[in-house]
């Protein structure tokens, strides 16, 4: 299962629009040192690092006028992009079911050390992510397109079959080590994945990734996560919290320049804010997280305008990322 | 206007939560000096509350705000200058603000107080290596040394000794093997060469074979040299076999080198669950969870042990 050839540390970065359009940069990573995002890290060699990390594929979700299936969906949709639903070497890196599906698709450029073969690939029974189901056989295969028709993916996602929910349980809790799931945030998962359709995708592949729309994600887990309490179930509450204090880690990632210092500690306090809560959540007792989480959307208006703000001066500007990129080969850290 | 101060004595619940550092603090401090223990508070009330100022500066220092959070330890320095971890973390937030001078002297001031100190003793010396003050750094390394030669291995802090040890001797040394991402979660899984043994050893470990995994870390120890990823997976391994001295030594070791290393921390902190210490556990939580602002999994994993009084899988 080892590889006799991993990532030479040379990350192959395409030029974005901003500096040359046609022009490949190739750059060396500091030796060691995390890069930018930590996305970057499962990157296949030779990728265009800035295109990839600046879009991400249209999600295909079919949206319900049904009042319940959208509060299932939006608390499956959650759960699917949070590292804490899974355990082990996979949740400590920062791999979540978004990682492998960007935005409920596909990730043909995923290329984990000990995990996948060709780009786009990965061996869910490597023992490097699972104590139960590693099968000592180096066997990736391809990342399933989830918004891809629904007759061409392995398991079957027909109304009244169990047999999504019990391979999705298998997935999180044997292939991925992660903890008990809660029974209702296992079937909100199921749920989610059965509303991705093709028919939903719309006429692009990718989408320009954009603070505002992560922003948004961040308030939708925020949302989902007052509904569960509105339900008494907290437990599902908390993996929403939890969901929308990784994905706001996420947005801070991006702001990482002195000239936006200010704005990323809008969020390091916005994410103080969900911890809050969160901890309220937890406590034994009456709870005031209701009442935190709604004092955090109500916040979410002046972080979400600083992020707008200073969007170009984000990483989530390809040229300030390719830009970073570049000066991360010529200044090294230690 | 500036907090008045409310007693060192009485912030001991707040710092027992908010800092990994704080408890020491709280207590009044030990090691000489003015500002301990609430003695004659008319004369010595400090205009800073020490508690607040050091928590602050946990945060501000977490969120790389390093100029804010030397601001913050300044005022604990002002309030508690007898209180070596105070000035040890102003060395810290100095030396990250790039006032590497600055923090070498606040390190040396540590060391005053508490001569004993690894971590401080560590980073001092970088600091002389930094300084290119080349005398004084190789005097500060033999004195680590030579402590490392009487404990001959067999002493509690064996392998903190032994890392800092080795961290001065490449800082000394450039050309040497790469250092690796330090404290990147799973870093060393992503690390350019010799990975191939570490994920490997991370596979036996899943696995529950655990002597091929010693014998794996081993390789990428050959590799990476005393790198926390690697010492805190030994430990690990140490733990499983049953060696739980050996384990605290490795994860210590860990944290010796890369004091915020999330891995460490947490499986410390089940070491101290599994040895029954239930606060010592609740320290390692609380120092997961003033690292990881947006949430981490090694925070949660603890926080079972923690509820579960134990193995939450078991």
């Amino acid at each position: 299962m080892d590889r006799p050839q991993r990532r030479s540390g040379l990350l192959n970065v395409g030029g974005a629009a901003a500096l040359a359009a046609t022009a490949v940069l190739t750059i060396a990573a500091a030796p060691g040192e995390p890069p930018p995002l930590h996305a970057m890290r499962w990157l296949a060699p030779g990728v265009d690092v800035a295109r990839i990390l600046t879009h991400t594929p249209v999600e295909c979700l079919t949206r319900s006028r049904n009042t319940e299936d959208t509060y299932r969906v939006e608390i499956g949709r959650a759960a699917f992009r949070t590292p804490l639903l899974l355990g082990g070497q996979a949740a400590r890196a920062g791999i979540a079911c978004a990682t492998c599906h960007r935005n409920g698709r596909t990730n043909p450029d995923f290329d984990f050390p000990g995990v996948s073969g060709a780009p786009g690939t990965a061996d869910v029974t490597s023992s490097l992510f699972s104590a139960h189901r590693g099968d000592d056989i180096d066997d990736p295969r391809p990342i399933p397109d989830l918004g891809g028709p629904k007759d061409r993916l392995k398991i079957s996602q027909a109304e009244g079959s169990p047999a999504l929910k019990i391979f999705i349980r298998g997935l999180v809790i044997e292939e991925f080590d992660g903890p008990p799931i809660a029974p209702a945030v296992l079937d909100d998962l199921v749920a989610y994945v059965r509303a991705l359709n093709p028919k939903a995708c719309g006429p692009t592949a990718t989408t320009p990734m954009r603070a505002s729309g992560a922003a948004e994600d961040v308030r939708r887990a925020v949302r989902a996560a007052q509904a569960a309490l509105t339900r008494g179930d907290a437990p599902t509450a908390a993996v929403m919290v939890e969901s929308a204090r990784s994905q706001l880690g996420d947005i801070a990632e991006r702001y990482a320049g002195a000239d936006v210092a200010a704005t990323r500690s809008q969020l390091g306090q916005a994410g103080l804010d969900l911890a809050a809560a969160l901890e309220s959540m937890r406590r034994p007792g009456p709870t005031n997280a209701r009442e935190r989480l709604a004092i955090f959307l109500a916040r979410s208006d002046g972080w979400m305008s600083a992020i707008t703000r200073d969007e170009a001066r984000s990483l989530y500007d390809p040229g300030v990322l390719t830009a970073r990129l570049a000066m991360d080969s010529v200044t090294p850290r230690h | 206007m500036p907090m008045k101060r409310l007693g060192l004595a009485g912030v001991a619940g707040l710092l027992a939560v908010a800092a990994p550092l704080g408890g020491a603090l709280a207590s009044g401090g030990g090691g000489g000096g003015g500002g301990g223990g609430g003695s004659m508070p008319s004369m010595t009330t400090p205009e800073y509350d020490p508690a607040v100022e050091y928590q602050n500066g946990m945060a501000a220092y977490q969120a790389g705000k390093f100029k804010d959070a030397a601001r913050n330890f300044s005022h604990v320095t002002e309030a508690a200058p007898g209180e070596a971890h105070g000035w040890h973390m102003l060395g810290m937030a100095k030396v990250g603000a790039g006032d590497v001078k600055g923090g070498s002297k606040a390190f040396e001031r540590a060391l005053k107080i508490e001569p004993g100190s690894i971590d401080t003793a560590r980073e001092y010396a970088l600091t002389l290596v930094t300084l290119k003050l080349t005398d004084r750094a190789n005097a500060e390394l033999a004195k680590l040394k030579a402590r490392a030669t009487t404990c001959a291995d067999t002493c509690a802090d064996a392998a903190a000794l032994k890392a800092a040890v080795t961290a001065v001797e490449q800082a000394s040394t450039p050309a040497g093997a790469p250092a690796a991402a330090l404290t990147t979660p799973g870093g060393l899984i992503f690390a350019p060469d010799g990975d191939a043994a570490y994920v490997r050893a991370v596979s036996l470990i899943n696995e529950r074979r655990y002597a091929e995994a010693l014998v794996a870390l081993d390789k990428a120890e050959a590799a990476f040299g005393a790198h926390p990823d690697v010492l805190t997976y030994q430990g690990y391994v140490w733990r499983k076999l049953g060696h739980l001295d050996q384990a605290e030594a490795h994860y210590r070791a860990a944290l010796a080198i890369a004091p915020t290393h999330r891995g460490a921390t947490e499986y410390y902190g089940e070491l101290k669950v599994i040895e029954g210490d239930l606060p010592g556990a609740k320290v390692m939580l609380a120092r997961l969870d003033a690292q990881c602002a947006f949430g981490c999994v090694e925070a949660e994993e603890l926080r079972r042990w923690i509820d579960h009084n134990g193995d939450p899988g078991s």
